[in-house]
């Protein structure tokens, strides 16, 4: 089993989970969470004039975090490539901040109404 | 590649993303998280605290880079006293960029 986790942007969520539903993946773990990527938050496009006593203070222009949505969904080891592709799908906009998504191992799923492990508990 | 998930006290979680971002590993999610440790949370006076509010840190990095970050954020978190946080490093199998679709860092 894998764990896909997915950082996206939060208005992407609706559209996502539409998807996810019809490919038969409905199940997930929905984080609001903070981050930044490569380029260190959106500094470039908000900047704006900041007087230079502040600066000295390490005041900065733009906004140093971004928020997002982590998504956590673990599937079967043959249907990680069909999630992938859908999350890429939905999301893309190429523009940067689209995301990035994970994919690690996970050695056992236990579903806690029943007891039941494995395969059987993703079904 | 791995996965770096650090627990770290909130008040310090700046200063740890700021000696991060001098290294030059900026890209990272952080979450606020409740949890506690070894010692079951805290007991102030009569009050007893089993939650303790921290901030997780997580971010993918390429497997050589993983002990610098790891020095990163255990120099910069640390104070020495309990609940300083744990770093937990996990194996990441594959990471794609979803404005591009490429498959990599």
């Amino acid at each position: 089993m894998k764990e896909i986790t997915a950082i996206i942007r939060p208005n992407k969520m609706s559209a996502t989970k539409d998807a996810l539903d019809k490919i038969g993946y409905p199940s997930m773990t929905a984080i609001p969470v903070l981050g930044k990527g490569k380029q260190r938050g959106i500094s470039g496009e908000l900047n704006f004039y900041i007087q230079p006593r502040l600066l000295a203070k390490r005041y900065s222009t733009g906004m140093k975090y971004i928020p997002k949505r982590l998504l956590s969904i673990v599937v079967n080891d043959e249907d990680v490539d069909e999630v992938t592709k859908t999350l890429i799908e939905i999301n893309q906009t190429a523009q940067i901040g689209d995301g990035k998504i994970f994919v690690e191992s996970i050695d056992e799923v236990i579903r806690i109404r029943t007891g039941e492990k494995g395969k059987l508990a993703l079904k | 590649m791995k996965m770096v998930r650090a627990i770290v006290r909130p008040e310090w979680t700046e200063e740890v993303t700021d000696g991060l971002a001098e290294a030059g590993y900026y890209s990272l999610t952080k979450i606020n998280v409740f949890g506690r440790g070894k010692q079951k949370g805290i007991t102030v006076g009569d009050m007893h605290y089993d939650e303790l509010a921290k901030t997780m840190i997580m971010m993918a990095v390429e497997d050589e880079a993983v002990d610098e970050v790891i020095k990163i954020i255990s120099g910069k978190a640390y104070t020495g006293n309990m609940g300083d946080g744990k770093i937990f490093v996990s194996t990441v199998e594959d990471a794609y960029t979803i404005s591009s679709g490429e498959k990599g860092l």
